[in-house]
């Protein structure tokens, strides 16, 4: 029972943390009907941004104000990154064959991955800890400072998300945009701007997912993004891409999966079993748990 | 034109019966690379290019023929060219076999689902499950090519077994845009509905495009194995999956622009070696360039033969 109520803390954790990079892979591929490949790599690149703003700007100060400071500077340089992005790499090939952007998105995902390693170097870097250490033994099961932090601060970020994109103005345009765009358009939505806010608030989300990654599992390297953004990826397919309640739904799904599997059978194997769970998912649910069955356009 | 285009396929075949005897024998084995890679990747073009369906999980084929081969030789003692028809039935079945289930997905779902399979099979060799992969360092010790008795040792010689599996795969390929199955792949990749109405089994010609992609990566596994006498599992992994992936389609799915997708992204990188923390940096931004630039590949492919006064535009059939 104890490593039941264990592995459920710490899945929780991963799970929210897969839930945050989910939801930048699901809103844009709502709308633009796109696979970011370079999602992952931008969590990444998050880390690293923050981890000079921790030692070069704010002077290695661990202070509340510091901490904040670098989260929204991380996450506001992340933003960046994302709109360069969509404006470079995608939005010239928005009338190309959908292979084409593939393409495109997995070469942005080399360029960002490689500039990293050109910039921080190949070698592991370790994240300074940004939180204080604390542990709480409740009965047996130990959660930490950390970890409290990431689930609170994922769930409201995901809840805000979702008011917004429910409730605004702003958020009916991108709901619009995501079922048609030309209709859209019709209906005096920018839909140019509809995508690169989708890219601002994804991006940003992501990168607050990657300096939480860094927190949690302090060992950072440039390729960190492959890994991460195929597991956030995978929760949002399992969710049903486009949907955001089901990103975060699978992410969360996603994360107790691998606890359990790595508290119960091996850690060697929790890859090769999540992948059998998402294929056994999508045989029998093709379109994801929450996705919407979607007739064909003829 | 017309001349050169008849004539290019052969010239080329040409220099590269001649070229290995001009080459030392690094660059002898950096040709081998060559001519396996590319087989990779025509086969990855059946699959991907010719029939449409998103794969990214080539190189789990490609894998499975090589350690088929390593251990059918490494634990069984089998000459390496006896194991060829193993080492492309196995890839093939599985090919069929894993198709089955899941061809029905929508593009970017089969797309994760062939990355998960790969990401499985790595896995799966890593944990040496059932005590016959090795685990992470692979096998290695395999015996060179002996044919009736005689040992075909020389690197010579592999670049030789190298390039008939090269005319293997090409005369499947040609072969395939002028039958029955080829065609029926060419419409379903251009619209799946249409040639099921017109009486296409189009699930059946899907699984058999991943049969026959399998089957022939497989192949190409197998002359891998032989060339560095080992296996290990990073030689297979996601990564290189993505780099056929991109081949194929920054290449145009066209004879020619996968064999210079293939120059350029595993030839190229051993020319200028001393830049080669650049490399991945460089082709991210060549693949994005050139989406932007050609978005149907380098050398798009074009489809038989369409009478002039049927093409209004000049990208039909691309």
């Amino acid at each position: 029972m104890d490593i039941f109520l264990q592995q459920l803390a710490n899945g929780l954790t991963i799970g929210s943390m897969f839930a945050l990079v989910a939801l930048g892979y699901t809103m844009v591929y709502g709308v633009m009907k796109l696979i970011n490949f370079a999602h992952g790599d931008m969590v990444a690149a998050s880390a690293f941004i923050g981890l000079t703003i921790y030692t070069q700007v704010m002077g290695q100060s661990t202070s509340f104000g510091a901490v904040i400071a670098i989260f929204i500077l991380a996450a506001a340089c992340t933003a960046c990154i994302g709109i360069a992005l969509e404006r470079f790499a995608y939005r010239p090939l928005r009338e190309a064959p959908r292979l084409s952007a593939v393409v495109s998105a997995l070469g942005a995902s080399l360029v960002i991955q490689n500039g990293i390693m050109l910039v921080w170097g190949p070698q592991m870097r370790i994240f300074p800890p940004l939180v204080p250490e604390v542990y709480w033994d409740i009965g047996g099961v130990v959660v930490s400072l950390v970890q409290v932090l990431i689930l609170g601060l994922s769930l409201i970020l995901m809840v805000a998300l979702y008011i917004f994109v429910e409730k605004t103005r702003i958020g009916a345009a991108i709901r619009a945009s995501a079922i048609d765009q030309d209709a859209s358009r019709l209906m005096g939505i920018n839909v140019n701007n509809v995508i690169a806010l989708i890219f601002i608030i994804g991006s940003s989300l992501g990168a607050v997912g990657g300096l939480f990654i860094a927190l949690y599992y302090r060992g950072i390297t440039f390729n960190m993004g492959w890994q991460y953004g195929l597991y956030a990826f995978i929760a949002a397919i399992l969710g049903g891409i486009g949907n955001i309640p089901g990103a975060m739904l699978g992410g969360m799904m996603l994360g107790l999966f691998q606890a359990f599997i790595a508290g119960y059978v091996s850690s060697t194997w929790a890859d090769a079993f999540t992948f059998i769970l998402l294929i056994l998912i999508l045989i029998v649910r093709p379109t994801g748990l929450l996705g919407e069955r979607v007739a064909e356009k003829v | 034109m017309d001349i050169l285009k008849r004539y290019s396929l052969p010239i080329f075949l040409v220099v590269l019966l001649v070229l290995p005897n001009l080459l030392d024998p690094r660059w002898q084995a950096i040709a081998i690379t060559f001519l396996v890679f590319s087989v990779v990747a025509l086969s990855e073009d059946i699959v991907l290019g010719k029939a449409g369906m998103f794969n990214m999980g080539h190189a789990l084929f490609f894998g499975m023929g090589a350690y088929v081969t390593a251990i059918l030789n490494a634990k069984f003692g089998w000459p390496i060219l006896a194991t060829i028809p193993v080492a492309v039935l196995v890839p093939a079945l599985f090919g069929i076999l894993f198709a089955g289930p899941i061809v029905h997905l929508r593009g970017d779902y089969l797309l994760v689902v062939t990355i998960g399979i790969n990401i499985v099979f790595i896995q799966v060799l890593q944990n040496n499950l059932g005590g016959m992969t090795g685990g992470p360092n692979g096998i290695f010790g395999l015996d060179s090519l002996s044919l009736f008795g005689w040992q075909l040792t020389s690197q010579l010689a592999t670049y030789y077994f190298a390039f008939i599996i090269l005319l293997v795969t090409l005369g499947v390929m040609k072969n395939l845009e002028k039958s029955k199955a080829g065609r029926a792949l060419h419409y379903l990749r251009e619209d799946s509905l249409a040639s099921e109405s017109i009486g296409i089994n189009t699930r059946t010609y899907k699984i058999f495009a991943f049969g026959l992609g399998a089957g022939l990566a497989g192949l190409a596994g197998t002359v891998f194995a032989t060339q560095y006498s080992a296996v290990s599992p990073e030689a297979f992994n996601f990564m290189q999956s993505v780099l056929f992936f991109s081949i194929v389609l920054v290449g145009g799915s066209s004879i020619p622009g996968i064999f210079l997708g293939v120059f350029v992204m595993f030839i190229l990188p051993e020319i200028f070696r001393e830049f080669s923390t650049w490399r991945y940096f460089v082709f991210g931004f060549a693949m994005i360039l050139t989406m932007i630039l050609r978005p149907n590949g380098i050398w798009p492919a074009t489809f038989g033969k369409i009478p002039k006064f049927l093409i209004k535009d000049s990208d039909h059939g691309a």
